[in-house]
């Protein structure tokens, strides 16, 4: 059982992080969940444990100069939900979390430190090319999201390092689309997620992309998938559409429920491709019923 | 005070406690040097202890198993039979079994202790689902053939004449799952010694069956032991026998240990190791003429009980009882059998058996519907039973038979008959109808035979008090029983009482369970009320009344012939779905339900019960699954079993008729199952319509759809 700390600041907490290996607890709705004991137990913990909950300086959410959106690690899924300067992938994952306690308790950088193939935010925020801040006592570095997540619970992150904060590119999508299946309407975990978007310019297809959640250990993106997309005309669409979507289902790897995770997101790419297409008004594709 | 009127709106009386939480669940009361205790269970469906090995126990903390019951005792609970054992001793039959309770004054030690015992098995070959009960896998867990129970019931002709006059014969099997609880509260009892009486304080439904299953493991009689319920969130039938489960070990504890013992379930513990819906299989054989219309069934049911019987044959007999749901066919051979496989024991649940066979039976009636193009609300209608006709068990139906009119006030309201045209197979839009019965209280004359409740009324000055066995465990008991007592009195509710039973006071008024609450002691406080009205101005004075049994409606338990109920509830329901193309995810776009209850003793309650029991259905139908593998439940928190939210399904529209019956307080019947028994099957018509296809099983998330859709 580890030693439990409350550091004040952010440099007391790199101090701490460094010396004790202490992990981060945020708003814990993972690590208290995993180490529970039962009724009227606290939960204990196999490592030693910092509650940084009350670190001002990893909290907020600003809009960079370069039009990127920088979040910090302590800002929770209500908050994001909420801003104006997210990017649209990223709300919509951060208001389908959980339930509305959860919203307002969780953290982005929990949820990226969990590294939980059904995590919320990491489908949006790979798909978006996001990096992350990492920090220790030793300085910053970067790097990207898809790269700091390895696989499921597997992260990048160093023994004395902490995740500062989440950085977002500037896009112009043309076309936008995201969808999560959970077990139910509300309150639920991801039985599958997808994002994808698409800026298309004189009927040409300059960017393609998409993120599969919850249908591998990690967040999956197909950059080969993708490029067979890329730099292709709108009517080539269909031509495409059988070799784009073959790859897409030769990358994701569902566990458990193959079939439907499989065929669900070849539907959704599908109709996503095929609205792109016909040339629907650029914005966001919601199917229609 | 004014007087309270029978269908007066009126807040419930345990809304205010709930709603602020100041309600005391017994996970909130505490004693004097009160212990803790948890439950050590077996890891294994099936086999052998060879060893236990307890950690060196600190002073104060005890190890309890078979070996402290006392020479005069038993190992056994005594529920129907006294099959089920209070603790495992020498073999194991399912995944959860208790082995011991581990008692002393420190949860914290008593976590460390629990992670150090250490049990060795030898594991035999488990029997899990019903194929391999019947299979008989790994060998008889009940006498040879694992049959626990069986009866069979039949009307009309032989079916070997029936089926040699049939044009065609259509058969099918039809499947349903398991199902959990789910209550918001957590199985959990306390126990302690008061006035030199082992007293249990207890989250329960039914306070005098603990005292009869527990008094045999010290020797004692019922009336040694004193129940006293506590305010109690949620049961379900979930905490009909099984609180004995909980209070069998913790008497055995208690004579040991001589302080106040608290054993409280967390969600996981309550989810992995309790007592769930029956799992059934049915398979209905039915002969046909030329044009579809029905000569005969012969089905066979089979439910999944687990290794110990608890409630399971009575849940039997129910299911076997509506397995022709709600119509008259005119040859009937029905089959039923209780499968004992290596199971968490399956026990009571909202419905009682009747909820597998009524769905059943909808759909195989819709699939018939639709092999010979008739539209199934059409095509049903056409064998209603009526008033005097004769039921599966060869008696006949009692009260009036409204369910033409009911029918056409959902179809009115839901635009079916439209709809039903318009909404071509396959086109991603459906919708569906049901209709269910749930006969009222015990079964024949198990109220006169078995139960013989009593009930009474106490006056002191202007007040009156309540004293019953019945519990209030969310479904509003307590309102409506006052409301009943004030307005048969001509008095204020607030001037009635009722508080949670103590056995040492109050008469035993038979379980809370069956949908027997309001119509038999109901009628029972009504009639005391009645007395007592006439004799108001003798003083202080108290009216106790016995069950009195209807003349007139023979039955005979051996041969399950004659009326199985003296009155049923009735229901239709119409659900109207939209299934996503992309994601098989149902969006439910409608829900209409008309009921007859009788009459409605609180609108405000029944119409709780009516949006609680349908979204209860709704989610049985749609998402509530629970795996099995191996013997051990594959879904242990509420992430990954859910319920339904209020965000899944719209709002309801409601219908009830006025079928006033005989026999109940002001002519109320029973309800609370009743609501629960027919959504499931309107929304797997709607469903199948949506996407052109045929279910055969519940429960139906989008992925089993994905499978269904494939196959088909």
């Amino acid at each position: 059982m580890g030693m439990t700390y409350i550091p004040s600041t952010l440099g007391e907490a790199l101090l701490l992080r460094a010396e004790t290996g202490a992990h981060p607890l945020a708003g814990g709705s993972d690590l208290m969940v995993q180490s529970k004991r039962g009724i009227a137990l606290a939960p204990e913990f196999p490592f030693p444990v910092m509650i940084i909950t009350g670190l001002d300086e990893l909290k907020g959410i600003t809009l960079l100069d370069d039009g990127s959106v920088e979040i910090g690690a302590l800002t929770t899924p209500a908050e994001i939900a909420s801003s104006s300067v997210v990017p649209w992938h990223v709300r919509e994952a951060a208001s389908g979390m959980g339930a509305i306690a959860l919203r307002n308790s969780a953290t982005i950088g929990g949820n990226i430190g969990n590294a939980s193939p059904k995590g919320d935010l990491p489908q949006p925020l790979i798909l978006l090319d996001a990096e992350v801040v990492l920090i220790s006592v030793h300085g910053e570095r970067r790097m990207l999201l898809d790269d700091f997540i390895l696989g499921s619970k597997k992260t990048a992150l160093g023994d004395d390092e902490i995740i500062k904060s989440v950085v977002i590119p500037k896009h112009d999508f043309s076309y936008l689309f995201y969808r999560k299946i959970g077990m139910r309407r509300a309150n639920a975990i991801s039985k599958l997620s997808l994002s994808a978007a698409a800026v298309v310019k004189d009927d040409e297809i300059i960017d393609f992309r998409a993120a599969s959640g919850a249908a591998g250990p990690k967040v999956i993106r197909s950059r080969e998938a993708e490029a067979i997309l890329k730099g292709h005309m709108r009517e080539e669409i269909p031509a495409l559409m059988d070799t784009f979507l073959e790859a897409w289902n030769n990358a994701i790897s569902p566990h458990a429920m193959p079939l439907y995770r499989r065929n669900t997101t070849k539907r959704m790419l599908a109709y996503f491709l095929s609205a792109i297409h016909e040339g629907k008004e650029e914005g966001i594709i919601r199917e229609d019923s | 005070m004014p007087h309270t009127a029978i269908d007066d709106k009126v807040v419930r009386v345990d809304a205010l406690v709930k709603a602020r939480g100041e309600a005391r669940y017994v996970s909130d009361m505490s004693f004097p040097d009160m212990q803790y205790a948890y439950m050590i269970r077996s890891s294994i469906p099936r086999g052998t202890i060879d060893s236990i090995r307890i950690p060196e126990l600190p002073e104060g903390y005890w190890f309890i198993s078979a070996k402290d019951i006392p020479e005069e005792g038993k190992n056994e609970l005594w529920m129907i039979q006294k099959d089920w054992k209070c603790f495992a001793e020498g073999d194991v039959k399912y995944v959860g079994e208790t082995i011991g309770l581990l008692v002393g004054p420190d949860r914290n030690m008593l976590s460390y202790l629990r992670d150090k015992i250490e049990i060795r098995y030898t594991e035999a070959e488990a029997a899990i689902t019903i194929d391999e009960g019947l299979a008989v896998k790994g060998g008889p867990i009940v006498g040879e053939d694992n049959v626990m129970c069986s009866l069979f019931v039949e009307k009309g002709r032989p079916m070997e004449e029936v089926f040699r006059e049939a044009d065609s014969v259509f058969e099918e099997t039809i499947e349903t799952g398991f199902q959990e609880h789910v209550h918001l509260e957590t199985n959990g009892a306390i126990i302690t010694i008061e006035d030199g009486k082992y007293t249990f304080y207890a989250s329960a439904q039914c306070p005098f069956y603990i005292r009869k299953a527990v008094a045999g493991l010290l020797g004692l009689q019922p009336e040694d032991i004193v129940v006293k319920q506590t305010t109690t969130g949620g049961a379900f039938g979930g905490k009909e026998h099984f609180p004995d489960v909980l209070c069998g070990p913790l008497l055995v504890a208690e004579h040991k240990i001589r302080k106040p013992i608290k054993l409280i379930f967390d969600r996981e513990e309550d989810m992995l190791y309790s007592v769930k819906r029956h799992p059934a299989k049915v398979t209905y054989r039915t002969a046909l003429d030329k044009d579809g219309n029905i000569l005969g069934i012969d089905g066979v049911v089979v439910y999944n009980c687990g290794p110990y019987l608890s409630g399971s044959f009575v849940v039997l007999q129910r299911g076997v009882f509506h397995a022709n749901g709600v119509y008259d066919i005119p040859n009937t051979h029905v089959k039923g059998i209780g499968i004992a496989t290596n199971t968490f024991p399956s026990d009571a649940f909202r419905g009682f058996g009747a909820p597998q066979t009524l769905y059943a039976i909808e759909t195989h009636m819709e699939h018939i519907a639709k092999k010979f193009g008739y539209d199934p609300a059409e095509y049903k209608s056409r064998y209603f039973i009526k008033q005097g006709g004769e039921t599966i068990t060869n008696g006949h139906i009692v009260e009036k038979v409204v369910l033409p009119e009911m029918m056409k006030q959902v179809v009115d309201a839901s635009d079916y008959f439209r709809k039903s045209k318009e909404y071509a197979p396959g086109s991603g839009k459906g919708i569906g109808i049901s209709f269910y019965n749930h006969g009222g209280a015990f079964t024949g004359n198990g109220e006169q035979a078995i139960i013989k409740a009593h009930a009474r009324l106490v006056k002191t000055g202007e007040k009156v008090r309540i004293e019953v066995g019945s519990t209030e465990m969310g479904q509003g008991f307590q309102t409506s029983l006052r409301k009943i007592a004030a307005a048969a009195l001509g008095i204020s509710i607030d001037d009635v009482s009722y508080d949670n039973p103590d056995t040492s006071v109050v008469p035993d008024s038979g379980p809370t369970a069956a949908s027997r609450s309001t119509m038999i002691v109901g009628r029972l406080i009504e009639r005391c009320a009645e007395e007592m009205k006439e004799r108001w101005e003798e003083g202080d004075f108290s009216v106790e009344k016995e069950y009195e049994h209807p003349e007139g409606h023979p039955w005979d338990q051996n041969t399950f012939r004659g009326d199985a109920y003296l009155g049923y509830g009735w229901g239709c329901c119409i659900v109207e779905v939209e299934v996503d193309k992309l994601t098989r995810e149902v969006k439910v776009t409608g829900i209409w339900s008309s009921h007859d209850i009788g009459k409605a003793i609180d609108e405000l309650i029944v119409h709780g019960q009516v949006n609680g029991g349908i979204v209860q259905s709704l989610g049985y139908a749609s998402m509530e699954k629970m795996e099995n593998r191996n013997g051990h439940f594959r879904q242990s928190s509420m992430s990954d079993y859910v319920i339904p939210t209020s965000m899944e399904f719209p709002k309801q529209e409601w219908f009830l008729v006025d079928n006033p019956y005989e026999w109940g307080p002001f002519g109320a019947k029973g309800m609370g199952e009743l609501v629960f028994n027919g959504a499931d099957a309107a929304y797997i018509d709607a469903v199948e319509r949506a996407l052109g296809t045929e279910i055969h099983r519940i429960p139906m998330p989008p992925e089993d759809l994905e499978e269904v859709l494939r196959n088909a």
